[in-house]
């Protein structure tokens, strides 16, 4: 399987370093760094991955921000992304670093919650959003707090803030979507992709009671995902909490099947999909952003 | 001299005449505040098609091409035309297929347009709630018509964008960045859903163009449209876009909680026309809610587009034939007080 990743991603590698977004595409600042994340996990050469991770340092703004264009600053989301793609990597340390300050230095818009306000959540907790500005989301949060965490951050006072914050946008009966718990009195849906993103963030932070009803959640939906980013999310959320499923793998090849019927797989979304499968495998631990307690026990995995 | 006299008589101001003209003054001020503006325009006007579906069916592509024929579509605006029809695909629950539009609807406006002479035919949507559109797009229902039709489905959240001057300015957004597939197309064809909702009142063609703002630089919900004010950004991206035609599935519509957590509401019909405005003013007549009492409606009166009865051509079913309220709830504030009637 791994090689059925490689060759698909080997199309989109940019000459002069970083990833497109589909063969034959143009640079792309997430594309690279999920890129990166992916060529680290398969022990791809350091020299390969340094052009990568250097062409991500030209992307960096003066404040230490990674966005999605130059000429879209408040698309800061890719930030998290580009501080895990320069894990372990001396040329990037100072880059690395800037980015993490700017993620501390950043939060969005928290009002105070009202007495009478129609939506269930505290909006004062702060995690990160996806673009500046704006509120709070569940993933780029638990994007934030993965990257933060791996760069040594992990008992800094936003941290510890943005764990309660994800907490607080659990639903009710279990699961996360997008961030928005009760609107008007009504609970609203989970998702797989906000859910396995919650839970890896989470893993490590909180105890399995807190989530359990998350992780049911995501058990009773892994069998029917046919696709990347909710395959690789699940996976990838319950690869955290030692619960990658039996059916892994078959689950991963079919997804990959599926691009007959939906076209190319953006690179992010393949590299995404790739971690996912790389969740259930003993041996990579530290390929991963996922916090160390995770042991792995289940079996399956890339082969 | 006698003549200069008259002249000069004729444009003596007395004490009289200033008291006149300032209580005329005063008169125009006070009726400019007090009765709506578009009492001080000249109506703009606007046909929209009514057809009744009673359900998703296979003949939804006749409705249709008889509706784009009847509001007077020349052959040759679509002939040879590149065509993106955009549905409404939001979040899917199985116990809720009515949150998005119907796969049938997409399925017959594809026949239509193609049968028209469409060069293309297209369906792009990015998914406000959902970062998995193609789960979305599979578990609607919609992968399966648009494979079997051979019809290539776009994710416009990432695709890299294009930039234009905000035309609208009712929000503080300088520009809009719009998928720049769009440059690519000659026409914008929204496919909405007929539902209330919980934040605008009502999410029709007009509001069904959130979807197109790339999540890469709106995010996900598209958050940066909701702090530049719901309202101001529908109107912006409709002033902006300057979409060509709209549809809406209204055979199977939500009432009550909208856009996801309504109930099912039957209403058998679909709607179409040019201008945004006048089709979604048409449906809120059909669902009992007042266009006027609907915030964004009623600014872009006569701006956009008209939104006022006297002023909006029915064609095909009368709306008095397919009326039906929907259900709206109390303690929304959208959604109150827009009853018509």
């Amino acid at each position: 399987m791994k090689s059925k990743f490689q060759e698909s991603l080997s199309h989109r590698i940019l000459p002069g370093g970083g990833f497109s977004g589909l063969p034959k595409g143009e640079f792309r600042v997430d594309a690279t760094a999920w890129g990166i994340l992916f060529l680290r996990a398969v022990g791809e050469s350091s020299e390969f991955l340094e052009l990568g991770r250097a062409r991500l340092r030209t992307e960096q703004s003066d404040d230490g921000r990674v966005a999605v264009s130059r000429h879209h600053p408040d698309s800061y989301w890719p930030t998290p992304l580009a501080i895990l793609a320069w894990q372990d990597s001396p040329a990037s340390t100072d880059a690395q670093r800037r980015a993490v300050q700017f993620l501390l230095g950043v939060a969005g818009t928290h009002p105070p919650r009202k007495a009478d306000d129609p939506v269930g959540h505290n909006t004062a907790l702060k995690g990160w959003p996806w673009i500046a500005g704006t509120h709070s989301w569940v993933e780029p949060t638990a994007l934030c707090l993965m990257a933060l965490r791996a760069a040594g951050q992990g008992q800094h006072e936003r941290v510890n803030e943005a764990f309660h914050m994800l907490l607080d946008r659990q639903l009710p009966h279990g699961g996360w979507n997008v961030g928005n718990t009760l609107v008007f009195g009504r609970e609203l849906h989970p998702n797989p992709e906000a859910t396995g993103a919650a839970l890896a963030a989470l893993a490590g932070a909180t105890t399995r009671e807190r989530v359990s009803q998350s992780i049911e959640y995501l058990q009773d939906e892994i069998d029917r995902l046919r696709t990347p980013v909710s395959l690789g999310w699940a996976l990838w959320g319950l690869g955290s909490w030692n619960l990658w499923p039996s059916n892994g793998v078959a689950l991963v090849e079919r997804c990959l099947a599926n691009q007959t019927r939906y076209g190319a797989y953006d690179t992010s979304v393949l590299c995404l999909l790739f971690l996912g499968a790389l969740a259930g495998e003993v041996a990579e631990p530290i390929a991963l952003p996922i916090p160390s307690n995770s042991g792995r026990s289940s079996p399956g995995g890339v082969h | 001299m006698s003549k200069s006299l008259s002249e000069k008589k004729d444009w003596t101001i007395t004490r009289r005449d200033v008291l006149l003209a300032a209580a005329a003054g005063v008169a125009i001020g006070v009726s400019s505040w007090v009765i709506p503006k578009r009492y001080f325009r000249i109506p703009m006007q606007a046909p929209v098609f009514v057809a009744k579906v009673p359900r998703y069916q296979r003949e939804i592509g006749d409705a249709i091409t008889r509706g784009i024929t009847e509001l007077g579509v020349a052959g040759n605006e679509v002939r040879g035309k590149r065509i993106l029809l955009k549905p409404n695909l939001v979040e899917t629950n199985a116990s809720a297929p009515h949150i998005n539009t119907h796969p049938l609807v997409l399925r017959g406006a594809i026949e239509a347009f193609l049968q028209l002479g469409a060069s293309t035919v297209m369906v792009a949507e990015g998914p406000g709630h959902r970062r998995d559109t193609l789960a979305v797009y599979e578990e609607s229902g919609l992968a399966d018509v648009l494979t079997e039709d051979h019809i290539r489905f776009h994710d416009v959240n990432y695709i890299t964008g294009y930039e234009l001057p905000n035309a609208g300015r009712q929000s503080s957004m300088r520009t809009l960045t719009f998928p720049s597939l769009f440059k690519e197309v000659d026409w914008i064809v929204s496919v909405a859903k007929m539902k209330t909702h919980h934040w605008a009142g009502v999410t029709l063609s007009m509001k069904n163009l959130f979807g197109v703002m790339p999540g890469l630089y709106y995010g996900w919900p598209k958050n940066v449209l909701h702090h530049a004010g719901i309202e101001n950004s529908i109107l912006d991206i409709n002033a902006t876009l300057k979409p060509h035609f709209a549809i809406v599935d209204g055979i199977i519509g939500m009432e009550g909680d909208g856009p996801i957590m309504g109930s099912p509401k039957q209403v058998g019909v679909l709607v179409m026309g040019r201008n945004f405005p006048a089709v979604d003013a048409t449906c809120c007549r059909i669902m009992g809610i007042d266009p006027y009492k609907v915030s964004y409606l009623e600014r872009a009166d006569n701006w956009l587009g008209p939104i006022g009865d006297r002023s909006i051509e029915q064609r095909g079913e009368t709306i008095a034939s397919v009326q039906t309220n929907f259900e709206l709830i109390g303690t929304i504030p959208a959604q109150q007080g827009i009853r018509l009637g």
